[in-house]
């Protein structure tokens, strides 16, 4: 599965940053850099990025 | 799992609803699975209601909550009016009933309001976003009635659209939410934008009996306002009305434990629950607040104690004015804060803000950094270089 990301509509937010810290992290100028995007079915991994997805405010993040 | 559940019902599906049925699936509850969800719609973001969909002036798309694959049966535009404790049912709104032998309560609120005159409106739902926001592209002229975040946010998406927009708010905009400091920014930001705001409290709303006529705004000073739509943001109530006859409540207020546990088979999350604080139970009426309630509560309807308690660290933003403010901490904070940094090259006037002294609070004005840094920020364990 993968993490997908509608950068137009991220805001930065980072809360996916809190739940995912693995997998997720925004930069120095607030940009949102996914840094595993294929992660497992079942795996912890894929557990986080299903918290991440959920938690967004502007549903930014996806898992396909 | 300790206790043997083979029939989970969730009543109400927001972000709450949905969290619970994906935390009870993931601790490894395989049972049947109901979700009463009283709106006609599939979730969404309740906080873009009064932010991208009012600014956005060329779509209209909710933001729906990514699917979720926890199976429940959902029965979309539901509602559940009473609940039997000693059969274990839920009442529907169609006569029928559903049993349980476990219950999740995350039924949410509403927006209370002063009338139901259709000119006046209030933003709960999407429906509702989307009846106003049908009504704002006629640019009437707008009296919001509160002063908080929600009016606030409508009052600049209603100057976006182009409507002559007056505010009704007892003191400083934004203060009781965020202290006197960032409540000022937001109020000048307002002003600049030309929002005349009144400063006064509401006596009463008068509402002509026909849905066309004048509905005017009668404050306590004996000043009166008038306009084509009022918008009421004065505050939510939690959607306990379906409870009120099951012995769940307590002066009209559903209350939980540390772990959203209302009993042994009922638990409840999101803007219905109140929660034991220092200071008595409270609401904690926030987005992120939902979801980890959420998780903790349908835990410990699995585990009981097991479950750890909630431990929630309170996160809020607002975007209104051009301005973005995401805050951690507490708040609302009186006094100045310290600039601990500011913005690089794409937004130089973006700001991050920390209040030294008793209390642990943090801002960012326009600045992005991620929430567990600004927390740092707010605790004084990070300073960015
Ligand atoms: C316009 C707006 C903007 C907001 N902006 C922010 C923000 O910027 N930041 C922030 O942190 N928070 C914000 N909030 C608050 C945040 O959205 C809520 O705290 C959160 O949505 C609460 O989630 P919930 O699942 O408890 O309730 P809800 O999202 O209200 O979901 C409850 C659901 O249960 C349904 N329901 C109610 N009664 C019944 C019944 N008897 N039977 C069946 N179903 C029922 C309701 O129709 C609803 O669909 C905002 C709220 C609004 C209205
Ligand atoms: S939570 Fe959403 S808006 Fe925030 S950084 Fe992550 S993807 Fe972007």
């Amino acid at each position: 599965m993968r993490i997908e990301l509608d950068q137009p509509r991220c805001e930065g937010h980072g809360l996916c940053e809190e739940v995912a810290p693995d997998l997720v992290h925004l930069d120095d100028e607030g940009e949102l850099v996914i840094d595993i995007a294929e992660v497992e079915a079942g795996s912890n991994e894929e557990h986080h990025a299903q918290e991440a997805v959920r938690i967004c405010p502007v549903t930014a993040l996806s898992l396909k | 799992m300790d206790r043997n559940y083979d029939n989970i019902v969730i009543v109400g599906y927001g972000i709450a609803g949905m969290t619970a049925a994906d935390t009870l699936r993931s601790h490894g509850y395989q049972g049947r699975l109901t979700i009463v969800g009283g709106e006609p719609h599939e979730p969404y973001s309740r906080p873009a209601l009064s932010k991208a969909m009012l600014a956005d002036v060329s779509t209209v798309e909710p933001q729906y909550l990514p699917a979720s694959d926890h199976g429940a049966k959902v029965l979309l535009g539901s509602r559940a009016v009473a609940l039997d404790l000693k059969r274990n049912t839920i009442t529907l709104d169609n006569g029928e009933y559903i049993d349980f032998d476990g219950l999740v309560i995350a039924s949410g609120s509403t927006a209370k309001r002063f009338t139901d005159h259709p000119r006046e409106f209030a933003v709960r739902s999407l429906d509702d976003a989307l009846r106003l926001r049908t009504r704002l592209h006629d640019q009437p002229n707008v009296v919001i009635l509160g002063g908080g975040p929600l009016g606030m946010e409508i009052a600049s998406g209603a100057r976006n659209i182009g409507c002559a927009v007056t505010l009704v708010h007892r003191g400083l905009p934004m203060a009781s939410h965020l202290g006197p400091y960032l409540g000022g920014w937001c109020t000048e930001a307002a002003r600049a934008r030309g929002v005349e705001l009144i400063d006064g409290r509401v006596a009463e709303v008068y509402a002509p009996d026909s849905a066309d006529g004048p509905i005017t705004v009668c404050l306590e000073s004996g000043q009166e306002v008038g306009g084509d739509v009022i918008v009421s943001t004065i505050g939510d109530a939690p959607e306990g009305d379906w409870l009120a006859d099951s012995g769940l409540l307590t002066d009209g207020r559903l209350k939980v434990d540390t772990r959203g546990r209302v009993n042994e088979h009922i638990v409840a999350a999101g803007d219905i629950a109140w929660l034991p604080t220092a200071d008595g139970h409270e609401r904690q009426p926030l987005w992120t607040a939902a979801i980890e309630q959420a998780k903790t509560a349908s835990h410990a309807l699995l585990v009981g104690d097991e479950a750890p308690p909630l431990n929630f660290q309170s996160y809020f933003w607002t975007e209104q004015f051009g301005l973005t403010i995401r805050v951690s901490g507490d708040f609302p904070i009186h006094g100045e804060p310290e600039v601990v940094a500011r913005g690089q090259k794409a937004n130089p006037d973006a700001l991050l803000l920390r209040w030294n002294g008793d209390a642990q609070s943090a801002a960012a004005v326009g600045y992005r950094i991620a929430i567990p840094k600004l927390r740092k920020v707010a605790t004084g364990d990070f300073l960015p270089s």
